[in-house]
């Protein structure tokens, strides 16, 4: 054991343990622990796994970017993968397992791949599995799941509800460590709106795991009060836990709020985590910065940790993370640990310190050896860190320890500043990638390369109140606080390359990308920054590069002998850290997946037994089973007879309804229509076409006059909003100065189609006016009033079935009574409820169009409507497209019916019809079948179909072709009106 | 033929959710008119004409109006009248349905849908709004600190009622 | 994740309230002759920069807007209401 938990400090609670198991192995921490950090406590440095060589891992960091400790936390549905030992909060009851290990972590076969090394370098893939395909599949991708990747997801549904939510402020500040807390407090002072996030389940960032005093008070009481004072403020907002992970289009941020992933067991009812979108005015990035790693031998071995880690490990959370201890730095932020690791009774053997001028005078009064211009090349152990090489003024020496902590630098972390496209500027002062303040959003403290609390505090007060300026709010910065005992590190010149390696050097740890890798992508040929990513893959893994792309350009400008400005960086993305699909879903699954949209008559249709089916959003009755019918054919064959011979009804509900008026709104219908409506007699309904401004179709409906001002349109159901948009769009966009408006009343009326010979004699026991057909002919439109003045609605005499037909529309909440109420009358004389799918046998064999026909490519004259298209009119949408030579060629696709000629066959919607005899190639297709239905009426299948020149084939023998299965139908092409040619049906 | 008319409001089934900090109540099925003007100017010449009604921005030269009694037919053509010829009126009253959300945690909970700052400075009480919620659209009205109204689409009523109803959960 | 247009008239709303229709261009006289018809029903200018195009607010006013954006940077410089355009710009 070499870890080990302090007897005293920190900021855990040690008055209540908590009970945990890793890989079931049973153990124990504190309140206040992370998993790494308690995991480090009960001695356990062997974290995991790496993903190509399986070598020992331990944890390298204390936070977001750590690559290495990553594990699968939890059971069954609640089982996460890949969660960052680092970030996850100790709870009682908390199960975690290592990953990518076989069959266990201290013994891993994969390890074997270690001494496959050679086989496995950069490129590797590339170079290996190119060829032939097929081994892809069957032998190196298998071959690489099993051998190399993360956890794995779990199969069962997660039982946890997740939510989305928006939120709007003026300042947001991302990251409350000195700089965030000192920005969000000026901030809030002033009455701004503002929202601070952080990543920690506490605020304070570094003050949390800092020895140093502000105001008196040590940094993590200060950052205490600092927290309380901004939760007591009704217009500041402060989420810990939630990790800001994505900078958007109009400054609105993504971040992702981990509610209940620190209990065992999520109160039901509250979600476990919750996707923020954050509106901000302006943003400060407060988001500090990231140690840089040093590329040695062996740097990856359980025992080698960031310098700024093991101070966190150290002082917030009371553990040791190792007994015997050295430190390499390459600035001064070594000695703040070396000072911390001698306070705590830890021994610290040497501090290996990379500049030959070693550390500022009286910068250190600590007992440890010194050694100046020295490098640490290689690190040596197992599973453990035992011992170190020291490359000295050309000689080595070897020490003996169990733990090395390493400070190369600080990258700021610039991410969101860059999300949107802005790359980051290299500085050489600074020995770092920087971005600029930009509209909108500024960078403070140590995420703009600032060192020192005392600095950090006053840059971020300093840049808060000019952000607020900048909303016209005005706020004062304050003075800054005394701060006493904080060890200031100014940046120093970074250290790419050391010489003499032995052992593998890990750039990137999560990717298992050493420096011989790199180097070879340079030597083949790929130095450029966005090649040598892809070649050797550092910077891919889930960490995102985090603590390794600016290794890897500062290692790639070495090999070029250029400044790392010219290598430059490859591109930020969102997101910052991965966020789970169930965040990303919110509430959208299950039931609440998408809205259900109901007509006014599904409780009617549900009473009648209806089969539904979901058109959009719609559930539309199918058809109504009966008793004694096995088959779904079976009960639309009774429905469509029954229509045929007594009366139906439908709800067509659904349809687009739309009201128009003003007084130009005839003259608006005259230009979105092709044919006429400027002459449509009030009190009547006319079967309109609307054609796209190309000339094609794009919907067809009918619409009744009402009153001079007043007309209702139905649309078709699928391109209802569509249709509305487009309406609009005329009336907005187009003819402004036309007096048109319009609303949707698609909800406000539950329609029902009432069709069969019977259906006056049904509707006029309810509707109190005279609807003989004297009274109200075919393509009448009226106000009716129902039920002896009880109810008011409207009639419309229109047909899709080719029967005597109406349909009915009264307000939706008296829809399902209405209903019924016809349902009751019209039983003795045979009435059935029928639903779509007989509604379309109906229209088939009437050869009645939808959209199945309509289908973007054909223009009326294809469905025979060529004379409905006004010549007389000047203008309306299409006109002027519509007269191009290829959309009035007479052999175009045109409408035909298609029968089989023996009845006893059958054809499908979609099969191609050929010329007879004509070989079943594509080539030779002269259409297709558009729509398809067993017809009871003709007593065999009947179908619509699309064909080159189809209305002057009538009567031509074809073969219907299906390719995808194999079908040959003979057939005859045929008239596409089925039924009652003449329309005598309708004028009864 | 005469017969019982029965009207079947649409949240007709649901009893209010109370919960600690959060109340959702479906309203009753009252009036709802769609006022549309020729033109956005004609907001004043409209309350001369309807007084002290619920009136609702809804777009530029439209507004909802609002009431918990409904109208009969005599009750519609007489404001159509009295409206002519500033605003035509469409009767939306059985299209949309109302809920009422109010409570402490009111604000919290739309905030879960609707993307619109419901901040008291940008949101006053008498403010309405036409957005989505999720994925369903609704007119939103803030009816004071506290309260909000959403008028739906009566097709989505249902949806939107469980929508809300699992946006409130925390707040039990 | 998110994108946000100012409505002229609802202030600023996620992209997911909106309807894009493309290139805002005024639609040629009825005589305009069959090239300029061509021109307008197909062809399209494709810039790296700001662009106007019609966006439809349908989930909120349903009012048709012109929105110049930035095709390179999705910056929407400006939105107003299409009505307007048409009478200041479109003839
Ligand atoms: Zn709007």
């Amino acid at each position: 054991m070499t870890s080990y938990r302090l007897s005293q400090g920190g900021l855990i609670d040690r008055a209540r343990p908590l009970s945990f198991s890793f890989d079931g192995k049973p153990m124990s921490g504190f309140a206040g622990d992370s998993l790494a950090s308690a995991l480090l406590a009960n001695g356990q440095r062997l974290m995991g796994r790496s993903f190509k060589y399986h070598r020992p891992r331990g944890v390298l960091t204390a936070g977001a970017a750590e690559p290495n400790a990553l594990m699968t936390i939890g059971k069954g549905g609640r089982t996460e993968p890949n969660t960052r030992a680092t970030l996850q909060e100790l709870y009682d009851g908390l199960t975690a397992r290592s990953q990518n290990r076989w069959p266990s972590l201290d013994f891993d076969i994969g390890a074997l791949n270690g001494l496959l090394s050679p086989f496995l370098s950069a490129g590797f893939y590339y170079k290996t599995f190119m060829w032939p395909a097929a081994f892809w599949e069957k032998l190196y991708e298998p071959f690489i799941r099993k051998a190399a990747g993360l956890g794995e997801a779990a199969k069962e549904s997660d039982p946890d509800s997740f939510e989305k939510c928006w939120a709007h402020c003026d300042l947001l500040v991302i990251g409350a460590g000195a700089t965030g807390l000192a920005a969000a407090l000026t901030a809030g002072r002033a009455g701004a709106r503002v929202i601070l996030v952080d990543e920690q389940a506490e605020l304070g960032g570094s003050l949390l795991s800092e020895t140093a005093t502000i105001g008196g008070v040590p940094a993590a009481q200060f950052a205490r009060e600092a927290t309380a004072e901004l939760e007591a403020l009704p217009n500041v907002r402060t989420l810990a836990r939630t990790t800001a992970f994505g900078r958007y289009d109009g400054n609105v941020f993504g971040a992702v709020e981990r509610v209940q992933k620190h209990v065992a067991t999520p109160q039901v009812g509250r979600p476990v985590e919750r996707l923020w979108r954050i509106v901000a005015g302006r943003a400060l990035l407060a988001t500090g910065a990231e140690e840089r790693p040093l590329v040695f031998g062996g740097n990856d071995i359980p025992g080698v940790m960031m310098a700024g880690a093991a101070r966190s490990y150290l002082n917030r959370t009371a553990v040791a993370p190792a007994r015997q201890m050295a430190i390499f730095t390459t600035n001064d932020s070594g000695y703040a640990l070396a000072r911390d690791l001698e306070a705590c009774g830890v021994a610290l053997t040497a501090i290996i310190d990379s500049r030959p001028e070693g550390a500022a005078p009286g910068l250190y009064k600590g007992q440890a050896r010194i050694l100046t211009d020295a490098l640490v090349r290689d690190a040596h152990g197992g599973k453990s860190l035992s011992a170190i090489t020291i490359a000295r003024q050309g000689r080595t020496e070897t020490l003996r320890l169990d733990g090395l902590a390493v400070s190369g630098g600080f990258s700021p972390v610039i991410h969101l500043a860059c999300h949107r496209g802005d790359k980051p500027v290299w500085s050489d002062a600074q020995g770092a990638f920087l971005a600029e303040d930009r509209k909108g959003l500024a960078l403070a403290g140590a995420a703009a390369g600032l060192s020192g609390l005392a600095a950090c505090y006053e840059a971020g007060a300093r840049k808060a109140v000019a952000l607020l300026d900048q909303l016209g709010i005005a706020a004062t910065a304050g003075s800054v606080p005394t701060v006493e005992g904080d060890i200031v590190a100014p940046a120093t010149k970074p250290l790419w390359s050391i010489p003499g390696i032995r052992g593998k050097a890990f750039i990137d740890f999560q990717n298992d990308v050493h420096r011989a890798d790199l180097a070879l992508a340079v030597r083949e040929g790929y130095a450029h920054v966005e090649l040598a990513k892809r070649y050797t893959t550092n910077g891919m893994a889930t960490d995102q590069g985090k603590l390794s792309n600016v290794n890897a350009i500062g290692l790639l400008a070495e090999a070029r002998g250029v400044s790392p400005a010219e290598v430059g960086t490859t591109t930020f993305r969102p997101f910052y850290t991965p966020v789970s699909f169930g965040a990303l879903a919110g509430s959208s699954h299950g039931k609440h997946f998408q809205p259900v949209r109901q007509s006014p008559l599904h409780g009617w249709a549900k009473k009648n037994g209806a089969r539904f089916v979901e058109t959009g959003l719609w559930y539309r009755s199918a058809w109504f089973p009966r008793t004694g019918e096995t088959t779904w054919r079976e009960s639309v064959d009774r429905e469509v007879r029954t229509v045929r011979e007594a009366a139906g009804l439908c709800d067509v509900s659904m349809l687009g309804k739309i009201e128009i008026t003003g007084k130009d709104a005839a003259l608006f219908l005259d230009r979105v229509y092709c044919n006429g409506f400027a002459n449509l007699p009030v009190g009547k309904a006319r079967y309109g076409l609307m054609l796209r401004e190309d000339g094609f179709i794009y919907d067809d409906g009918t619409t009744s006059r009402l009153a001079e001002d007043r007309f209702f349109m139905t649309t078709t159901t699928a391109y209802a909003a569509g249709v509305l948009n487009h309406l609009e769009f005329c009336a907005q966009a187009l003819w402004p100065e036309l007096d048109v408006r319009l609303a949707s009343v698609t909800d406000q009326w539950a329609q029902m189609a009432i069709a069969g010979p019977l259906a006056r004699t049904i509707l006029q026991e309810i509707v109190d006016e005279d609807i003989s057909n004297e009274a109200f002919p075919f393509l009448g439109a009226r106000a009716v009033s129902l039920f002896n003045g009880a109810l008011k609605g409207r009639l419309f005499r229109i047909s899709f079935s080719g029967e005597l037909a109406y349909e009915l529309a009264v307000p939706a909440g008296y829809g399902e009574s209405v209903a019924d109420a016809l349902m009751e009358i019209g039983k003795p004389k045979g009435l059935c409820a029928y639903g779509v799918e007989a509604l379309s046998v109906l229209r088939i064999e009437k050869g009645h169009v939808t959209h199945n026909e309509i289908n973007g490519t054909v223009v009326p004259a294809d469905l025979g409507f060529g004379r409905m298209v006004s010549a007389k009119k000047a203008d309306f949408i299409g006109k002027h497209m519509l007269a191009r030579e290829g959309l009035t060629a007479g052999n175009r696709h045109q409408l035909v019916g298609v029968v089989p000629l023996d009845p006893a066959a059958s054809f499908r919607t979609g099969a191609h019809i050929l010329a007879k005899g004509a070989a079943a190639t594509l080539e030779n297709s002269l259409g297709h079948v558009s729509s398809s239905c067993y017809s009871p009426h003709v007593g065999s299948t009947i179908g619509l179909a699309l064909v080159r020149a189809g209305s002057s084939r009538h009567g031509e023998e074809v073969m219907i072709w299906n390719g995808l299965r194999g079908e040959y139908t003979p057939g005859r092409l045929c008239d596409p009106v089925f039924i009652d040619p003449e329309n005598a049906k309708l004028k009864i | 033929m005469s017969m019982t008319l029965r009207h079947h409001p649409v949240l007709g089934g649901k009893a209010a959710l109370r919960l600690k900090d959060v109340t959702l109540e479906a309203l009753p099925e009252g009036h709802v008119l769609q006022l549309l003007a020729a033109a956005p100017e004609a907001g004043p010449g409209l309350r001369e004409r309807i007084g002290d009604s619920d009136l609702r921005p809804l777009a530029p030269g439209q507004w909802l109006l609002i009431g918990n009694a409904p109208l009969t037919p005599e009750d519609l053509t007489g404001l159509e009248e009295r409206l002519k010829p500033v605003a035509d009126i469409v009767d939306q009253s059985h299209g949309r349905v109302r809920i009422a959300l109010s409570g402490p945690a009111a604000r919290a909970v739309l905030a879960k849908g609707t993307a619109v700052n419901l901040d008291a400075a940008a949101f006053p009480v008498g403010h309405a709004a036409q957005t989505l919620i999720g994925h369903i659209g609704a007119h939103l009205a803030r009816t004071g600190e506290d309260s909000f109204e959403l008028t739906v689409l009566r097709g989505f009523a249902e949806s939107l009622w469980d929508d809300l109803a699992q946006m409130a959960a925390e707040f039990a | 994740m998110a994108s946000l247009i100012a409505c002229p008239h609802c202030g600023r709303r996620p992209k997911e309230e909106f309807t894009v229709k493309g290139a805002a261009l005024a639609r040629p006289e009825p005589q305009a002759g069959a090239d300029a018809w061509f021109d307008h029903v197909y062809l399209r200018d494709n810039p790296r920069g700001p662009y106007q195009e019609f966006w439809h607010h349908t989930s909120g006013c349903r009012r048709w807007l012109v929105v110049t954006r930035d095709t390179a940077t999705h910056e929407v410089e400006e939105a107003r209401d299409a009505a307007l355009w048409n009478r200041e710009t479109a003839r």
